[in-house]
């Protein structure tokens, strides 16, 4: 949501940029960004310095690039016809190349021994060279059944070296064209589905065949670029999709990221270093650089239109990252090639999650604790102090780091093992506990023979009941246990009190805001900051209210027997099975892990339920009415709280306007009497 | 490192010890070649050759021992003549029309015309408005009320115009122009010096109706303008066809951006859109629109001082041009070759009135308009030119002579005071700055929650600490001191809080240190505010169209941020709180250090009446003139508030980092060198590593820290969440490794004037200084090499001063 905000800002913001703001000590020209512990997108320490600007390559519409090992890159210069080969090592133009046959030569790839891919739109073909541009082959349009009526005009390559080249075609819905290096069609490999809105998915359950075909953009969309990992693992990105536009495949085309990835609908690049590292381009001018888990670890640069700064763009076309970590963008608009080096910020953090995944988790914890210092703030960091602490088994240390990283799954899988080894030493002395008070029961009642000790529980439990407000409060239990009988007191006047019913409400209250702020950390996604709480209060009230004189007004029109005051304790008695319920889930999410959220959510149910089904009988009860005539009580209730919102809502809108006008024709007066 | 294979697996070794060391080590890979950016100063480009041209156009109007002036009447072009370097510059472009040019050769028919229209080429791509405005001297843009959105240009050689230069002394002229095609008349003054141009053009002698629609002015946009292009006529074709690049002198524009910004000449393959530097910021009360969202894309540096220059060849011709008044209404442009036209133009801009948005409604409906008011303010700009390498009669004919000389100007006019005398401002260790975020605040369940930082108590013994590990030289500012912290508290008030530390904790915290010779001071922003902060009632700045001024910031900051929109504060309450905290300060507090004023300037369209920048600058050099009894800290102060600064805050290294600026320049540094104290950015962020350590070095920068005692997370969800890195014990070791390596080499030339900088190779600064004959040279090494200089050798990515070397 903050990504479409920003964008928005962006769109909004962009002859903002002269304001007079303090000056930036930064030698960057945007700010960097990462997710914090809820995914929200928050400012990070600068991950990438402008470097290098080089404008004088000529470049007409470059759409693709490539770097290949020996830092040579190679730019599909598509509105020129040619490939531009540049030493970034030298920094020199080293080779301009164009091949007759050349129309639309927009995706560029190389592969490890130097074979050169050019995939052609509108020459329907992707051409393959030698180091020398010798065309060794072209791979054309396979002439297979299975291929059918799909179009074949390659926008961007990818191949292997192992004999498998991958291609995107422009038109292509069923997936990415899979061939050998021989041109041989093998299939299409990882399709995108189609997400389908609601609206659309009962279209399809209605609608005719025919129908369905009429209908407007019902394909999936096609993927926009691929590339490959020095293992072989292929890369897709996707257009126009903000879940998910980024894939990495298993070898049946499936994605291997195991939690979506949030990214631009506009990505058109994407780039994996040799350590796995993802870096994507979107042509809104952002480069994203990713874990090899697909978790954001930067992202930087933005759109201008009006300006030329180093590291902002007009349309960035794509990417590519060369030996030394430098990343180069081209922008497609202006035809020139921006370099980006990581800062020593970005670098410990690579540094950190390499030595993670090559399992050095000392090096890793320390190195995380180095990347701490230059940002306290580090969530990636916490994150992988976090896992190298549970891979070292020190379950404590990294439950700490997680719950700072807002890595609720992590942190209950080291909650897990924990709670295990509480289990294991203590569960025995909970078992002897329990046998002795069952036993102590037991011989109790065998030795009391007259039983005196119940007759006391008796006596004490009376003493509590009639105790003014306290035991209108408790009366609550017996109401959720006996609703008719206990309703038909409270309808009497014998039981229940107004004080009693108030506390209810507050303690309900309480119990609602206890769950929604107080719940261990695996189950508490909310910080404080982030809730309206006055909105919270008056909606609870406010609701609760509407609801109590509404159901009030519908029976007296509906020859309903309740007072102002029975509803209003009908509902506040009701509320019991709730509010257990609320505080027993904040205590036991305390003590359950991740894995068990369906006690939780059994006992949340229930405790709703049981409050929805005695709130129904204590109102029946109350207005003394049969089941039917319950039930049109509540349909009336509720049109006349859908009323009374509307008029509310009506008379804020018109005095709104009525404000707006007379302060209009304020100014207006202000301005002219004073001209 | 985790890129780094085989055998450089020692060399990550080495680093990680570095690194464990307390030094974070460089961001750059290692590279057999120093690959410069743009914000690195590149060696000096080629000589020129300067070829001797005719004025047999122009008119001589006055003499002087360097130079000899002249006028050329149809195109309004003053032509001087650098007796030193042989050079001669045009106010102007000094070219024909092409349009008259075409229509005469539509009717040649004698040899004789073909030849004389052969021999007069025409500029490519300039039409008419374009020949007039590079030919003239002034040139006014102007938006018709008919056409608000498209405005226009008329130049004082125009057809549409008249212009008469009238001699009122030997030297001193004026040119009367009428603007007759929109009824705007005005005077400009013109004084020559030695080599030397003054101009100055009064508000009251502009009169007539286009007054009101003139909407900024330029003045001799092409002095100094480089390239082009020309196309010569084809006898065989009839027309104006025959292309040829013009054989324009190699060198740069000097631009104000940052610290300085270099734009060398160059034949640009894209089209670029120009620089515009608006000189100490736009006016909040004068925007397009009353509101503005900052976006992800980082603000520009707005340009603090009002100069700008053009040098030619390698120190043989230049010229700087600075404003002694209408500074705060001046922008400086500067316009790329292959934008429009073949040329970069480089020149001062001045604004007398502009399009906003008027808005009627809260949903921000509205209809664009002109001022009512146009601003007022006279315009004196002085234009100095320079030749040679500074043995001459002048500074040297580069940045750094352009620097030299402003610096001399400013000095002559009493805005900068040279440090003078044996005490400790001119020798002995450098200064470090040493800020303390005290407390900020947090959304509470009810209202705001102080995120408390570090207490008066934790102050104490940090610089306790600090001191002990040898560092004397010290002072502070202590941010956000009062209760609710730095985003909320207000100005004027002094609200302490026990769980910072009592009216009398930080009393005698300030007077203890006093004592020991660190200078310990309240920090307050004067400037910006916001509505949980105060009411914007009769606080806040209004907009011309009568809204309050406010910047939306909710990109910048964590979303659970209590406040997200920030407007400005009146320039009269400012200085009012500005007065209050004096008062409260003096006598504790050997210094005020002051934000906001000096960095935001901005008018106000009050109900009371309306502050022009002019009055508010006037308002706070009136109140920081009175406040002698502490020395005033200044958080990147504007040339108008020079005068009252003794310590300059967060100066900015490098520029904005458009495209085609090619060189970064410490053109700042050098100008306040040795006038006062003058302070890096923060270390803390990005600024940390053995380049940025140098920088301070080649810059002349004393090191700056933000400190905090507990972890800066606990701001994660404060307006200061952008401070990633603040804690203490986390800073212990940099702070000692930035201040050692810094002290070392600046400690040797405090008290030295600093006369040169050269780049003797790329990666490779000599900065000269000099002190009573004395010289000594600093030089910087940003490469991974080690390098000689003058048989000194500089280990890679080091500094090192050459010792005191005696002038013959």
């Amino acid at each position: 949501m903050r990504k479409i905000k920003r964008i928005l800002a962006v769109m909004l913001g962009l002859l903002c940029l002269t304001e007079p703001i303090l000056t930036q000590a930064s030698q960057a020209t945007s700010y960097t960004y990462t997710h914090d512990d809820k995914m929200n997108s928050v400012r990070t320490q600068d991950a990438y310095l402008p470097q290098q600007t080089i404008t004088n390559l000529g470049l007409n519409a470059a759409e693709d690039m490539f770097i290949d090992k020996n830092n040579m890159m190679y730019i599909a210069d598509t509105g020129s016809l040619r490939i531009v080969k540049y030493d970034i090592s030298r920094g020199a133009l080293l080779e301009e190349f164009s091949h007759p046959e050349f129309q639309a030569p927009k995706g560029i790839y190389v592969t490890a021994d130097g074979t050169i891919y050019v995939a052609d739109s509108k020459a329907k073909a992707v051409f393959v060279f030698d180091q020398d541009w010798k065309l060794l082959r072209k791979l054309e349009r396979p002439q297979v059944p299975a291929f059918g009526d799909t179009p074949f005009d390659p926008a961007k390559v990818a191949a292997d070296g192992r004999g498998n080249v991958y291609i995107v075609g422009e038109g292509v819905y069923s997936g990415v064209i899979q061939m050998s290096e021989e041109g041989e069609f093998q299939g299409f490999f990882a399709v995108n589905k189609t997400d389908l809105t609601t609206f659309q998915k009962l279209q399809t359950v209605f609608f005719t065949r025919e129908q369905l075909s009429r209908l407007l953009n019902r394909n999936p969309v096609t993927f926009a670029n691929v590339t490959l990992d020095d293992r072989g693992i292929v890369y897709t990105v996707t257009l126009g999709k903000r879940r998910d536009p980024i894939k990495k495949h298993k070898t049946n085309g499936s994605n291997m990221f195991a939690d979506t990835v949030y990214g631009f609908e506009d990505i058109n690049d994407i780039w994996v270093d040799e350590n796995l590292l993802i870096y994507t381009a979107s042509k809104r001018g952002y480069v994203d650089v990713y874990t090899a888990e697909g978790e954001l670890l930067f992202e930087f640069g933005s759109y201008v239109s009006n300006l030329d700064v180093a590291g902002l763009y007009n349309a960035l076309s794509t990417l590519a990252v060369d030996q030394n970590g430098y990343i180069w963008t081209i922008d497609g608009i202006k035809g020139y090639l921006q370099s980006y080096a990581p800062t020593a910020y970005a670098q410990k953090v690579y540094e950190a999650l390499g030595f993670y995944n090559s399992g050095h988790y000392e090096e890793a914890l320390r190195t995380w604790d180095e990347v701490l210092a230059m940002n306290q703030m580090s969530v990636a960091a916490h994150d992988g102090i976090g896992k190298a602490y549970l891979s070292k088994y020190d379950f404590e240390s990294a439950m700490e780091h997680f719950q700072v990283a807002g890595n609720h799954g992590l942190y209950s899988e080291a909650f897990w093992e924990i709670r295990n080894v509480w289990l294991q030493k203590y569960l025995v002395y909970f078992l002897a506990a329990a046998v002795l008070l069952y036993l102590a029961i037991v011989i109790t009642e065998r030795v009391d023979k007259e039983r005196r000790l119940r007759r006391l529980k008796a006596a004490w439990k009376e003493r509590i009941m009639n105790t003014k407000g306290l035991g209108d409060v408790l009366y609550g239990f017996t109401t959720a246990r006996h609703p008719l009988n206990g309703y038909y007191e409270i309808r009497v006047g014998r039981k229940g009190s107004l004080p009693g019913a108030g506390i209810l409400y507050l303690l309900t209250f309480a119990a609602f805001m206890l769950f929604m702020l107080g719940k261990g950390f695996i189950y508490q996604y909310y910080d404080i900051q982030e809730l309206d709480i006055g909105s919270i209060v008056i909606g609870f009230f406010a609701f609760t209210s509407l609801f109590v004189i509404c159901n009030y007004l519908a029976a007296s029109i509906n020859d309903g027997e309740g007072t102002l005051k029975g509803v209003a304790l009908a509902v506040a008695y009701g509320a019991v099975p709730l509010m257990v319920s609320l505080f027993a889930i904040t205590a036991l999410s305390y003590c359950v892990t991740a894995n068990e959220a369906f006690f939780l959510d059994v006992l949340l149910w229930g405790g709703g339920a049981w409050t929805v089904v005695l709130i129904f009988l204590g109102l029946q009860t109350i207005h003394n009415y049969s089941g039917k005539e319950m039930v049109k009580s509540l349909l009336i209730t509720a049109l006349f709280i859908f009323v009374v919102i509307v008029v509310i809502l009506v008379v804020t809108i018109m005095c709104e306007q009525v404000m707006k006008f007379l302060t209009t024709i304020g100014k207006e007066l202000v301005r002219n009497v004073s001209s | 490192m985790y890129r780094l294979k085989g055998e450089k697996r020692l060399a990550a070794g080495l680093l990680t010890l570095c690194m464990l060391a307390g030094l974070w080590f460089p961001g750059e890979r290692v590279h057999a070649e120093y690959i410069h950016t743009n914000r690195d100063t590149l060696p000096p480009g080629p000589a020129m050759e300067i070829k001797e041209e005719s004025a047999e156009e122009y008119e001589k109007l006055y003499e002087t021992d360097k130079a000899v002036y002249y006028y050329r009447e149809d195109r309004d072009i003053i032509a001087l003549l650098d007796k030193e370097s042989g050079y001669l510059w045009k106010t102007g472009l000094d070219a024909p029309v092409a349009k008259k040019l075409r229509a005469k050769a539509m009717s040649a028919s004698t040899e004789e015309e073909f030849e004389e229209l052969e021999n007069t080429p025409v500029e490519d791509n300039m039409n008419e408005i374009f020949t007039d405005m590079a030919n003239s001297l002034i040139t006014v843009e102007y938006r018709p009320p008919e056409s608000l959105d498209s405005p226009k240009k008329i130049s004082s050689a125009s057809s549409g115009s008249e212009s008469t230069l009238r001699k009122l002394e030997e030297n001193r002229f004026c040119l009367d122009i009428d603007f007759k095609d929109i009824d705007l008349q005005m005077k400009v003054y013109i004084t020559f010096g030695e080599k030397k141009i003054q101009y100055y053009i009064p508000h009251e002698e502009i009169t007539g109706q286009g007054m009101q629609s003139m909407t900024t002015l330029y003045l001799t946009p092409f002095l100094g303008a480089n390239g082009g292009q020309l196309l010569r006529f084809n006898r065989d074709s009839g027309d104006y066809d025959i292309v040829e690049r013009k054989d324009a002198p190699p060198g740069y524009a000097f631009v104000p951006d940052g610290s300085g910004a270099l734009i060398r000449f160059q034949d640009n393959n894209s089209i670029f859109r120009q620089y515009t530097g608006d000189v100490y910021g736009s006016d909040a009360s004068q925007w397009e629109y009353y509101n503005t969202t900052l976006t992800d894309a980082m603000p520009l540096k707005d340009p603090v001082m009002p100069v700008f220059g053009v040098a030619l060849g390698n120190d043989q011709a230049a010229f700087v041009a600075y404003a002694d008044e209408g500074a705060e209404y001046m922008s400086i442009i500067c316009t790329p070759e292959e934008n429009t036209t073949y040329y970069t133009w480089t020149c001062p801009q001045f604004t007398y009135n502009l399009r906003y948005h008027q808005v009627f409604n809260k949903a921000g409906d509205g209809y664009f308009q002109m001022m009512e008011e146009p601003n007022v303010f006279d315009i004196a700009m002085t234009y100095e030119f320079l030749s040679g390498d500074g043995s001459g009669s002048t500074e040297a004919a580069d940045y750094v002579g352009m620097a030299l000389t402003y610096r001399r100007h400013l000095i002559e006019e009493g805005i900068l005071t040279e440090m003078t005398g044996s005490g400790e401002e001119t020798s002995g260790d450098i200064p470090i700055r040493l800020d303390f975020l005290m407390s900020d605040a947090e959304s509470g369940v009810v209202g705001l929650d102080n995120v408390v930082m570090t207490t008066t108590e934790d102050v104490r013994s940090i610089l306790t600490d600090v001191m002990d590990n040898g560092i004397q030289n010290i002072n502070s500012g202590l941010q956000g001191w009062q209760k609710k912290g730095v985003t909320f508290s207000r100005p004027g008030t002094r609200k302490y809080s026990s769980a910072i530390g009592s009216r009398s904790d930080f009393e005698n915290l300030m007077t203890d240190f006093s004592r020991m010779g660190v200078d310990i001071s309240y920090q307050q922003d004067y400037v910006t505010i916001n509505k949980t902060m105060m009411s914007y009632f009769d606080n806040a700045v209004k907009h011309v169209n009568s809204w309050y001024s406010y910047v939306d910031k909710t990109n910048l900051l964590p979303p659970a941020a209590p406040v997200t929109q920030f407007g400005y504060a009146r320039p009269e309450k400012s200085v009012k709180w500005l007065k209050e905290q004096y008062e409260h300060s003096k006598g504790t507090a050997d210094s005020m250090t002051i934000d906001g004023i000096g960095s935001i300037l901005t008018g106000d369209y009050a109900d009371s009446g309306h502050i022009t920048v002019s009055d508010a600058m006037a308002l706070y050099q009136e109140q920081l003139e009175t406040m002698e009894e502490v020395k005033r800290n200044i958080k990147n102060p504007g040339m108008y508030l020079w005068k009252y600064t003794d310590r300059y805050l967060q100066a900015p290294v490098g520029h904005s980092q458009y495209i085609f600026e090619t060189d970064a320049v410490p053109f700042l540094q050098l100008v306040l060198n040795g006038t006062m104290e003058v302070y890096a950015p923060y270390a803390n962020f990005s600024f940390y590593t053995q380049t940025d350590i140098l920088k301070m070095i080649d810059y002349n920068l004393s090191p700056s820290f933000i400190l905090t005692s507990e972890p800066s997370w606990k701001l994660a969800d404060t307006v200061s969440a952008d401070l990633y890195s603040t804690e203490y014990s986390l800073y212990k070791n940099l702070i000692q490794e930035v201040y050692s390596q810094v002290n070392a080499a600046l400690g040797q030339v405090k008290g030295y004037r600093w006369v040169d900088r050269l780049v003797v190779q790329d990666g490779v600064i000599v900065n000269v200084y000099e002190k009573d004959g004395t010289v000594k040279k600093v030089i910087i090494n940003y490469t991974d090499d080690p390098v000689t200089v003058d048989g000194a050798q500089t280990p890679p990515k080091s500094a090192l001063v050459a010792d005191a070397v005696r002038t013959p």
